[in-house]
């Protein structure tokens, strides 16, 4: 179909929207609410382009364009129009950028900034100030701060299918907000953070632990160990001003030595430890005739979500714990064992690409290794200490990082600390969508049949698809497997297994799309483009990877050996898993 | 939940009337209405907000989003009586807020007049006074609305009258 865009004619597909007919011929048009696969609400009239025949103004991101349409995107009716819209949107909106977490990172500041608004041209409506949202343990909400976008609705209902937020009130009193306005921690939120990745000011934020870090870093008596998930190796790097889905596992590792933590260690080490625990766990599953499919249970808002919304399922979830929690765990028995230190002197900081895992350590049953000293050590219940003590977002660490001084890109690449820095390629790849399934697969498959996989890359699991499925042979059965990211997807697999279709023996469910990679603590912008470049990396990082396999990995070996002493053993089932709870919605 | 005010639609009524509005379009506005009208304080508990959104199927916020969309709709009890008073453009010109304060003073509310804009009960649930925007009755301005009966032309004297044959009802 041909068009005319500011005098110049262009050949754009049938279907698309003015919008999207600019962007296609290389001409950007602002926009605040509309956001590519996640919500075009044109409430907040920043896209209005002028169409010649069109009375008045034209919301670009609803409107399609048509064959011969004349598209001007930039004269004074125009560039009046979007100016007047975004200083209507500042007369509530506080002008504290300074202070703000999202500040240089604001798409809001940044418009201000483009359209060259200098001054606040309107005084402020809204007669009562809302109050900040500090009930959830994962994430903070500033309505003061929102544009009422709908973007963040739209994530939590159209991608996550969870319904936590929504416009409520009406006129000056509309927000964003949770049932009876009881705050994000009361509903049936599952900490997800896909409304925070979305939010285009900082009215959505994750819970800040970063000045919590410093103070421990700072304290000599603490023995601080961090450990990072599989995704930051791909996220952190954007944070610091690289391209889209760099690889800086070594810069990574330099940097939070710079930032002087007393060991840079992995969770991918607990990653191949989750693999080792919960690949046993689907065999005896599969050879005692248990609850199948089985689920996977390394997502933590996931997890939260089968406890609101399908607690009659939760048979299905292996009790594993994630490896965050593993790691944990075994940080402050084993680590500390090993190297003669007081577990209470020890500080568990991870760094992960999620809100959701903020509130997964501070689960009350999230204890394991203050139970396993309670009674060696004679430890009252003051003592009492979490398996994991800070989570920080991959966002919170760049902070740290930039308030450090740190010159990310010009850093060295340095290798993680032993032993719990010791990973496999199966570890690295469950930062995206289908690693976790093709981890287990790499380690089942040669334990059930004793011989290694033909082709050790399962593509049939990985990509972007919602839902994938692959049938693996194993000694004669055809075992079926599924992979699902985002809940909305969870949801159909969950349906399938409460009404009794599930053609599955396992599952692999993410709760983010392109799973942790495209976590809701990961950096801003996360687009669909972004999570394919990071994905890309955490696959190159696997395949580069001299051993690929969990079971190989020799420091999970000596773990058993010298501790653990077998897969689901007496002192796996104490420290590496864990029970859930039905919670209402 | 369960329930604990006394003044929540019992369940049997609430599934008739879920039952008549079930897969009808519309049918949370419907529903939300017939309920408030079945409870004897006119409003929407917690509790019946929770149970509409299970027996629907509907979400708990979208629920909520509708509820405090409607000025219609109350979230807390109302008076036996109810007394609206148009704060419209035109009665405000006719001296609508003077109007306001007298109700509040006539009935001896220990308000702000203030809190009577946004909506205020007595704290023996006997009256509800409210405002609206505009009755749509502006050249018979200002006008009140006592128990769904609009007054027009109120002026101090009709008004004490009128409140009066209200107190005594």
């Amino acid at each position: 179909m041909k068009i005319t865009i500011d005098n110049q004619q262009y050949l754009v597909p049938d279907g698309v929207t003015i919008l999207e007919a600019c962007r296609f011929a290389g001409i950007s048009i602002p926009s605040l609410c509309y956001l590519k696969d996640v919500s075009s609400n044109a409430s907040c009239g920043v896209c209005v382009v002028e169409v010649k025949g069109a009375k008045s103004l034209l919301r670009s991101c609803i409107t399609k364009a048509t064959d011969g349409m004349e598209i001007t995107t930039n004269n004074q009716r125009i560039m009046q129009a979007r100016k007047m819209n975004v200083e209507l949107l500042l007369a509530n909106h506080p002008l504290d950028c300074q202070t703000c977490e999202r500040n240089l990172h604001c798409e809001l500041q940044q418009v201000c900034y483009d359209f060259g608004i200098t001054e606040r041209r309107f005084p402020r409506t809204r007669k009562q100030a809302i109050p900040k949202d500090f009930s959830s343990l994962s994430l903070v909400r500033d309505p003061e701060k929102c544009i009422l976008c709908g973007r963040c609705v739209a994530a939590c209902s159209e991608i996550q299918t969870v319904k936590a937020i929504d416009f409520a009130g009406r006129g000056q009193k509309t927000r964003i907000s949770t049932f009876m306005d009881m705050g994000l921690g009361l509903v049936a939120c599952t900490n997800c953070g896909q409304c925070a990745l979305v939010c285009p000011t900082g009215a959505i934020t994750e819970k800040d632990a970063v000045n919590d870090v410093w103070k421990v870093i700072h304290d000599p008596k603490k023995v601080v160990l961090v450990q990072t998930a599989p995704a930051i190796r791909v996220g952190i790097g954007e944070a610091m001003g690289m391209p889209y889905g760099s690889l800086v596992t070594g810069k990574m590792v330099a940097g939070l030595r710079r930032l002087g933590f007393s060991k840079v260690f992995d969770t991918d080490f607990a990653a191949d430890l989750t693999i080792m625990e919960e690949g046993n766990e689907l065999i005896h599953r599969i050879q005692h005739k248990g609850t199948l499919p089985m689920i996977t249970s390394c997502s933590p808002g996931w997890i939260k979500f089968i406890e609101h919304f399908f607690p009659k399922s939760l048979a299905h979830l292996s009790t594993c714990k994630s490896p965050q929690q593993m790691f944990g765990a075994i940080a402050k028995t084993y680590y500390a064992e090993q190297e003669g230190i007081d577990p209470r002197d020890i500080v568990v900081v991870s760094v992960m690409p999620c809100t959701a895992k903020k509130y997964e350590a501070q689960r009350p049953e999230m204890d394991g290794a203050f139970e396993y000293w309670k009674k060696k050590k004679k430890l009252s219940a003051n003592d009492r200490f979490f398996d994991v003590d800070y989570v920080l977002t991959t966002r919170e660490l760049s902070r740290m990082l930039k308030e450090a001084g740190i010159d990310f890109k010009a850093l060295p690449e340095e290798d993680f600390d032993n032993p719990l820095g010791s990973s496999t390629g199966a570890a690295v790849i469950f930062g995206a969508t289908g690693g976790v399934m093709e981890a287990a697969l790499r380690t089942a498959y040669e334990v059930l049949t004793g011989e290694p996989l033909s082709d050790i890359n399962l593509t049939a699991v990985r990509g972007m698809q919602g839902i994938r499925e692959a049938t693996i042979n194993i000694n004669g059965n055809d075992v079926k497997v599924a992979v699902a990211h985002t809940l909305k997807n969870a949801r159909i697999l969950l349906e399938q297994i409460e009404n009794g279709t599930s053609p599955y023996t396992f599952i692999e469910v993410m709760t983010c799309p392109g799973g942790c990679l495209g976590g809701g603590g990961q950096p801003i912008p996360t687009t669909a483009e972004i999570r394919k470049k990071r994905a890309e990396a955490i696959y190159a990082e696997d395949a580069h990877k001299i051993i690929r396999k969990s079971h190989q990995n020799p420091e999970v070996l000596y773990l058993y050996d010298y501790f653990l002493k077998k897969p689901l053993g007496e002192l796996s089932h104490h420290l590496l898993h864990t029970k859930y709870v039905e919670r209402f919605v | 939940m369960e329930a604990v005010s006394p003044y929540v639609v019992a369940e049997p009524v609430l599934d008739q009337i879920v039952d008549k509005y079930r897969d009808r379009p519309g049918m949370l506005l419907s529903t939300l209405e017939a309920v408030q009208e079945a409870n004897p304080l006119k409003f929407l508990p917690v509790e019946t907000l929770v149970q509409v959104s299970r027996k629907l199927s509907v979400p708990m916020t979208q629920v909520y989003s509708v509820a405090t969309f409607y000025s219609f709709f109350n979230l807390k009890p109302q008076g036996r009586h109810n007394i609206v008073v148009c704060r419209g453009t035109a009665c405000h010109t006719k001296g609508s807020r003077e109007l306001l304060n007298s109700v509040g003073h006539i009935l001896g509310f220990g308000c702000e007049p203030d809190e009577m804009e946004q909506g205020y009960t007595t704290p023996d649930n006997e009256f509800t006074i409210k405002t609206v925007a505009c009755f749509g009755q502006c050249a018979q301005a200002p006008v009140i609305a006592v128990d769904g009966v609009i007054h027009s032309n109120v002026n101090a004297q009709k008004l004490i009258k009128i409140l009066k044959k209200v107190k005594s009802s």
